[in-house]
């Protein structure tokens, strides 16, 4: 069979599950006896397993299978979760990362048979001394093991039938025919439930006859349907036949049936049938154990006497759509030549010697909220979670506490704040950076904090949050803090900085060196972090994707890393301003207030020229000088100042004139002249010209 | 006949005057030729870079080719034009030029190759072609678009 078309579907799944398992494993660790992490993890095991075997992938398969059969082997309490068998598992984990790597890049898994690995696994389920309890427990597991797959072993008695449906069947035994009721299980990992589906309608026709099927045909058709469906069959030929046909189509997990005869009794069921079925799928568990609240699910309620509250049902699947983040890309450029022609259009009908109709007016302003409310609805297509990317984080913090030998906690919040696409599958490194900094770096070794008085446990946090148009990530610990005089005296050490610059420099500048390629204060340099690559690469990687980052630090208390991101990457509302005959935009998410100040209200503190607003000084940045052009404004005229904000910083930026707000696209200035940091990018106004966009978090 | 000539051992290149000279652009490396058109000044850059265009909703800088050639700038007339040339490194950028004047097709063999050690204009030219008895020196795009 040619998979190769459902190769994206199959690595994107398979990804979502080894992080599942990644994230329930470590549940596990803090609670090995959880039922329902156990049950997930078998859950996510078999699915990959399915998937792989569909794909042909043949040793993850067999990796996969073994875990699954230890983890089948725990549910039913024969053996118990160790400290060892979950670094076993996570070892399986990685060995699996690998294979969806290698099947990335080549589509191939690659020739690690992993027997190693699996033989451990193998070896957990050699029990010792446990064989007894085991053989006790076994059978008592096993028809609980049972009723879970089969709870619909007589789904087919389920199937409400008319009175025509009826004769028809009690006809057919008449002539001597036999009636089925089959019920079919497809695989979890099947992508074409309906073409397999139809496949077992066509194999049993070839036999027989279909009755009636439950849910519809027309249902099954359209996949709306679990993992089975239930059909009542009249052939002439034997049960086995019927059902060993239907277990021949691929990605068929079984069939499993029964001869129907009896339809009298049938007939009185099958009008209460309806109503009936939930209650007594309740009642399984109540018959077995009277004790138990009939809420609970059969197999939990049969199998070890439950430990734990049952979170819910599962959860309701959401209505999605994989898209390529390619087409979306085209979508989004698409929208912003929208948004520039409808840029042109406006500014071709305010222009002073055109005469528009009220009526074009009115359906210009339509145009204008239609185009903003498509631009909103395609960003937010395309915004995801980030906790994609920092789900990885406990697992690798987890790692780090046996590496470092440290003792440390990692407690995130605001996994799901959302990011641009393109922004989380990016981020992922600088934080990942950042966090082993935290760990190896910041943290001290469990010794030297008693001796501080600070808890033996050092934490690690990662908070991310909505600010206005920005998502802030902040990532720190409770450590040591960047110790500025090693960093000032590494620096001169290495000729970065002369020794009479350090005396200039205040602590700020100092810890920006830190950014510098090649700048590790790290004494030794481990497996962790401290190769001398790091800071940088998390700086270049977040002003790449339009952001900053900076650090709070404290001696002693501990260092906080903020990466400040834009929400968006390609449409703003700007104000747009005039500085020397030139137009300039400004993101209006910085801008706070627009004042008019007199030339005498400034005043200078410390040489730097300053206005009091409100209560607050606030610095002035010349535009006009920033820029290196010639202010049109007369002297002694008033002032135009906007105020910008960053974070809790505020700046007063002049400008000559105020154009007023628009929402603009943002053009890349092309690398050619993207060295100036005060131009963040660039935009295309109706007219078909080009203004600038100041980036005020570099002018601040 | 002309074609098959282009795949064998021949280069068709622009043909651009700047000063009094005459200058070829491989023209593979060419994406579009436009007249001169409203140009944004960016601030903070090199000297040669005149600002950003427009071209069909992309931005795109430009520079003068005699700021970077060291030669005095000369005033805009009407055959001033814009090259626009894709670079691998550099992405679009566009080369205001003099003029811009025709499309020849040099035999590989007939291009007299210069000497390792270019200085001054010399420094961006690859190359010399012979063309109805004028001569064409040929522009080095990646040396012309260094920084």
């Amino acid at each position: 069979m040619d998979v190769s078309q459902y190769l994206e579907i199959f690595l994107d799944e398979t990804r979502e599950h080894l992080q599942s398992l990644n994230t329930e494993i470590l549940n596990l660790e803090q609670d090995p006896e959880n039922e329902d992490t156990i049950n997930e993890i078998f859950r996510a095991a078999h699915s990959l397993k399915g998937m792989a075997g569909t794909m042909g992938y043949k040793r993850m398969q067999t990796l996969t299978h073994d875990m699954e059969n230890v983890f089948s082997e725990v549910r039913n309490g024969t053996i118990k979760i160790k400290s060892h068998m979950i670094d076993i598992l996570f070892q399986c984990l990685d060995a699996l990362e690998e294979y969806t790597a290698n099947i990335q890049e080549n589509s191939d898994e690659g020739t690690n048979d992993n027997e190693a690995l699996i033989k451990l696994l193998n070896d957990c389920l050699k029990p010792e001394g446990a064989e007894e309890e085991a053989k006790e427990e076994t059978p008592a597991a096993a028809p609980s093991a049972d009723a879970g797959t089969s709870s619909g072993e007589d789904k087919w008695n389920e199937i409400p039938l008319d009175e025509a449906q009826r004769m028809v069947l009690t006809e057919a035994v008449k002539q001597g025919k036999k009636v089925y009721g089959i019920t079919v299980k497809v695989q979890e990992s099947c992508i074409l439930k309906a073409a397999r589906s139809f496949l077992v309608f066509k194999a049993v026709e070839e036999q027989g006859e279909i009755l009636v099927s439950s849910p519809s045909v027309q249902d099954i058709e359209d996949e709306k349907f679990e993992l089975d469906f239930t059909i009542i069959v009249i052939t002439d030929s034997p049960l086995d036949k019927v059902l060993a046909d239907i277990r021949n189509v691929s990605e068929i997990e079984d069939a499993v049936g029964a001869e129907m005869t009896d339809f009298e009794e049938h007939k009185e069921e099958a009008p209460a049938a309806k109503e009936e079925a939930p209650a007594e799928v309740k009642s399984v568990p109540a018959k077995a154990e009277p004790s138990k609240p009939a809420a609970a699910a059969a197999p939990e309620a049969k199998g070890a006497p439950a430990k734990h509250e049952k979170k819910g049902g599962k959860a309701v699947g959401n209505r999605t759509v994989r898209v390529d983040i390619e087409k979306l890309d085209v979508l989004m450029n698409l929208v912003s030549e929208l948004i520039i022609a409808k840029n042109s259009l406006v500014s071709a009908t305010t222009q002073e010697n055109s005469e528009s109709s009220a009526a074009v007016d009115s359906q210009i302003e339509y145009l204008e909220n239609v185009t903003t409310s498509l631009h909103e609805s395609v960003m937010k297509v395309r915004m995801v979670p980030i906790e994609s990317v920092v789900n990885k984080f406990p697992r690798m913090i987890r790692d780090l506490t046996k590496k470092l030998n440290k003792k440390m906690d990692l407690t995130m919040s605001g996994e799901e704040t959302e990011l641009d696409r393109t922004v989380v599958d990016e981020i992922g490194d600088p934080l990942m950076h950042l966090l082993r900094n935290s760990a190896d770096h910041g943290l001290e070794s469990a010794e030297v904090r008693l001796e501080r008085g600070k808890p033996e446990v050092g934490s690690i946090f990662l908070n991310a949050y909505q600010d206005g148009n920005n998502v802030i990530i902040e990532v720190g610990d409770d450590g040591n803090g960047i110790d500025v005089e090693k960093v000032k005296n590494k620096a001169i050490e290495r000729g970065t900085i002369t020794p009479e610059q350090a005396g200039n420099m205040s602590d700020k500048e100092i810890i920006d060196l830190l950014f510098l390629p090649s700048f590790s204060t790290a004494k030794e340099v481990t497996d962790v972090s401290g190769r001398g690559v790091g800071l940088d690469v998390v700086k270049s990687k977040i002003e790449m994707l339009g952001g900053e980052v900076e650090v709070k630090t404290k001696l002693g208390e501990g260092s906080t890393w903020i990466i400040r991101l834009p929400l968006t990457l390609a449409i703003i509302q700007a104000l747009m301003v005039e500085v020397g005959g030139e137009k300039y935009a400004i993101s209006l998410n910085s801008v706070t207030t627009l004042e008019n100040i007199a030339p005498s209200d400034v005043k200078l503190v410390q040489s730097e020229e300053v206005i009091h607003l409100r209560g607050s000084v606030i610095p002035l940045i010349r535009l006009n000088e920033v820029l290196d052009i010639e202010s049109t404004r007369k002297e002694g005229e008033n002032m135009i100042v906007a105020i910008v904000k960053k974070g809790d910083k505020l700046a007063g930026l002049v400008v000559d004139k105020l154009m007023g707000q628009q929402e603009i696209v943002i053009k890349s200035l092309g690398k050619f002249v993207d060295k100036t940091k005060i131009i963040s990018g660039a935009t295309i106004l109706g007219d078909g010209e080009v203004a600038l966009i100041l980036d005020t978090n570099v002018l601040i | 006949m002309e074609e098959l000539k282009i795949n064998n051992g021949t280069i068709q290149f622009i043909v651009i005057k700047v000063g009094e000279e005459q200058y070829g652009i491989d023209i593979k490396y060419v994406d579009n030729i436009i007249h001169m058109s409203s140009i944004t000044r960016v601030p903070k850059v090199a000297a040669y870079i005149k600002g950003v265009i427009n071209v069909r909703g992309e931005v795109i800088p430009v520079m003068n080719i005699r700021t970077k050639m060291g030669l005095p700038e000369a005033e805009y007339t009407k055959n001033t034009r814009i090259v626009i040339v894709k670079s691998e490194q550099q992405g679009f950028v566009g080369l205001i030029v003099d003029a811009v004047r025709e499309v020849v097709t040099l035999e590989v063999d007939g291009i007299e190759k210069m000497s390792y050690d270019r200085t001054g204009k010399d420094m961006f030219v690859t190359g010399v072609g012979k063309h109805q008895g004028s001569l064409i020196s040929l522009l080095d795009l990646n040396e012309v678009l260094a920084e």
